[in-house]
């Protein structure tokens, strides 16, 4: 048995989904976060009848004409693949705008069922629904549901409901379906006369007590935390706070608790191996495996932390007012309004992000809206960014927040350089997002989140990372001839051979040593891999096992042992958070291009822009601090400037198309 | 003899961790650990995004 939830953006499908089927579906409160179907099977719990019954979660639509693909998605579903029954989930603090979709539902000849989401809401809001009433008039079930809640929440009389009305015929309380699509003037006229049915729907089940055209707390939130100028400082103050209890206090105090474990089991492990045992085989497992994989999960609590505070400030609402600050600067740089959802997801994974890009209609804004998205820190960035703030700057909680500000920087000023690139600065995007209401965020949720995040990360360190690892532990043992190479000549290393090239490459940057560019050239296969061949390449056994732990304190002996200035290590951290993500993101990059010149163009900005940034870090900095310029300062000027000059050739030429494509459109109008 | 159990211990996690990524990548998972991948072929929101496009 196929039952379809179909519903408004932001109605709780996706909370209801998970709900019914036990999944942990990524749920935000805000629209557009499902962009395609998902499946799963109805808990047992629930379901009574012993027939499976299968869920299908279909993307927010607000009709069954498809404007947009994540719409054409739902439509399509419905009206091909024959759902047995369709759970019509309505958001019950928005009932006039829900029903315009519902009745379009009721005309499918498929059994519907309502499920009159977030009821809960409408209790604290004083407003009234009539359930029986409406259910009369729509001539289908109505039920109560609050998917949010553990208990009372409706879903088992919902879910028997929906066993009971397979195969029943419902009478659609306002029949349009043999309407010509095609006859613009009929359907507007029909869609006229489908409000005002839905009007006297309103008028007879809902009661108010809070007229819409007053204003309530949350619009007076709005005009304050949505304010075009002061959204900013509010959103650089809501970082600041995450990453001052997630990096600076409560993080560490949790990570010196858990790198004590990593740290002792290091220990027993070392004890175990005695000093019989091969020297090569045990830096392979001790350094290698445990210490380098021990580097990165040491890192956990802090990512758990953080993560557990974004995902409540999703739930709350934040996140969607943040989006609607940013739309103004990206409207204005010639991306889609819409290209702040995609970026928001790849905070938590650039992969995802890149792929709910597809909801981009406009071709030019779809691509450079992937190719940008990387810049936003994902999670894999995190422990790179924890490991810097603790070891040269104090754990302080600035470094995150201004990670994160350089991103959008970049976001901004590289589709900036695209628009004018593709010669079409004089176009406008226009976009219209619903703001969800401000509700108290479910620890629950966060919680759910948090631990599943946590859970990958894991996955990731004990597979991509730990190989990673031992293979670096290998390379950096031997060399060419394959024999191990003595105390004190790594320098001869496979690892350091392959790495010292590049290198030089990096001198200009503040950091051209072999081990730092080996630990960047690694990241490129995930990020986590940065701080795992730190590790093995410096022998730090994992930032762990110094005379105090490093996440708490005593940090400066470790990165005295890199050599590194606060200036140079802020350069490096730049250069690792905005040059090419890693391979796999740049594989969703080359999906959702489509396009080999626009991937290849896209990599080469990203390495690019994370190299001038780099740059200008260090050797501004530099000069800052001490008074003179850093070292390689003329070889990096001369390809900063080469990079700089082809950027600005292309946007010349681009400047000209776009002139010639403004004087055919004036000679077309004057025509 | 220390060595060989040494070497052993070494290549069982290595093989661990192959094993592993094989089997997510069968599973279609872009990003291995994916958080949304943990589920089944069809509903796992990467792997669905790939399948059905």
């Amino acid at each position: 048995m196929k039952v379809a939830l179909a519903g408004n953006p932001n109605s709780g499908k996706t909370t209801l989904f998970n709900a019914i089927t036990g999944k942990i579906e990524h749920v935000g409160n805000w629209a557009g976060v499902t962009i395609e179907k998902k499946e799963g099977d109805i808990k047992k719990a629930l379901n009574v009848t012993g027939v499976t019954m299968t869920a299908v979660d279909l993307p927010g639509a607000y009709s069954m004409s498809p404007f947009t693909s994540e719409e054409s998605v739902t439509s399509e579903f419905v009206k091909n693949e024959n759902p047995d029954v369709i759970i019509n989930i309505v958001d019950a603090t928005n009932l006039s705008r829900s029903l315009f979709f519902t009745t379009q539902l009721l005309e499918l000849d498929i059994p519907v069922v309502v499920a009159l989401n977030k009821s809960d809401l409408n209790k604290k809001k004083k407003t009234d629904i009539q359930v029986s009433q409406l259910s009369e008039i729509l001539g289908c079930p109505v039920i109560e549901t609050v998917s949010t809640s553990m208990s009372g929440n409706g879903l088992e009389k919902l879910i028997s409901t929906v066993v009971e009305v397979k195969g029943q015929e419902q009478k659609a309380p306002f029949d349009a379906k043999n309407m010509d699509l095609s006859n613009k003037e009929s359907v507007a006229a029909s869609d006229k006369k489908r409000y005002e049915f839905i009007k006297e729907i309103i008028a007879r089940v809902e009661n108010k007590q809070i007229h819409s055209n007053r204003q309530t707390k949350q619009d007076a939130a709005d005009r304050i935390i949505a304010h075009k100028w002061l959204g900013i400082p509010i959103f650089a103050a809501v970082m600041w706070v995450v990453f001052s209890i997630s990096q600076t206090h409560l993080g560490p105090l949790l990570a010196d608790v858990f790198v004590g474990w990593i740290d002792s089991f290091y220990g027993w492990v070392q004890g175990m191996l005695g000093v019989g045992a091969s020297p090569v085989l045990s830096a392979i497992l001790l350094d290698g495996i445990i210490g380098g994989v021990g580097a990165v999960v040491g890192f956990l609590p802090l990512i758990m932390v953080l993560f557990f505070l974004l995902a409540l400030l999703e739930d709350c609402g934040y996140m969607a007012r943040v989006a609607v600050v940013m739309d103004r600067f990206f409207k204005r740089v010639g991306l889609s309004g819409k290209s702040i959802i995609p970026m928001i997801i790849g905070t938590g994974c650039a992969i995802p992000g890149v792929m709910a890009t597809r909801t981009i209609k406009n071709e030019r804004q779809r691509r450079t809206t992937a190719m940008l998205t990387p810049f936003m820190p994902c999670g894999a960035k995190l422990p790179v960014i924890a490991l810097f703030a603790g070891l040269f700057f104090n754990d302080a909680a600035w470094v995150g927040t201004l990670m994160y500000f350089i991103g959008i920087a970049i976001i901004i000023l590289g589709a900036l350089i695209v628009v004018r690139i593709t010669g079409e600065k004089n176009k406008r995007s226009f976009f219209i997002m619903e703001l969800p209401e401000y509700r108290f965020p479910s620890i629950k949720r966060a919680t759910v989140s948090m631990l599943s995040r946590a859970k990958a990360f894991i996955i990731k360190a004990s597979t991509i990372i730990l190989l990673c690892n031992a293979i670096v532990q290998i390379m950096q043992t031997f060399n060419w001839q394959f024999q191990v190479v003595a105390e004190g000549a790594e320098n001869t290393s496979i690892l350091a051979n392959i790495a010292t090239p590049f290198a030089f490459l990096l001198i200009p940057l503040g950091f051209g040593v072999w081990q730092l560019a080996a630990a960047a050239i690694t990241g490129f296969i995930a990020k986590e891999n940065v701080v795992g061949t730190l590790a093995v390449v410096y022998s730090i056994t994992n930032f762990i096992d110094t005379e105090e732990l490093v996440l708490v304190s005593g940090g400066s002996d470790v990165a005295g042992i890199m050599g590194l200035t606060s200036v140079a290590a802020l350069s490096y951290l730049i250069f690792n958070l905005f040059t090419p993500p890693c391979f796999a993101a740049i594989g969703a990059m080359n999906a959702e291009m489509e396009n080999k010149k626009w991937l290849f163009g896209g990599v080469a900005f990203q390495f690019g822009m994370g190299y001038v940034a780099s740059f200008f870090t260090y050797q501004i900095g530099t000069l800052i601090t001490t008074g003179e310029l850093g070292s390689g300062f003329l070889p990096g000027v001369i390809l900063v400037t080469v990079m700089i000059g082809y950027v600005v050739t292309l946007v010349r030429k681009g400047d000209k198309i776009a002139e010639a494509k403004m004087a055919e459109a004036k000679m077309a109008l004057s025509a | 003899m220390t060595d060989l159990v040494l070497a052993g211990v070494i290549l069982f996690i290595v093989c661990l961790s192959i094993a592993k990524i094989i089997r997510e990548k069968r599973k279609g998972v872009k990003c291995i650990g994916c958080p949304f991948a943990g589920c089944s072929k069809n509903d796992c929101s990467c792997d669905s995004l790939v399948q059905l496009k």
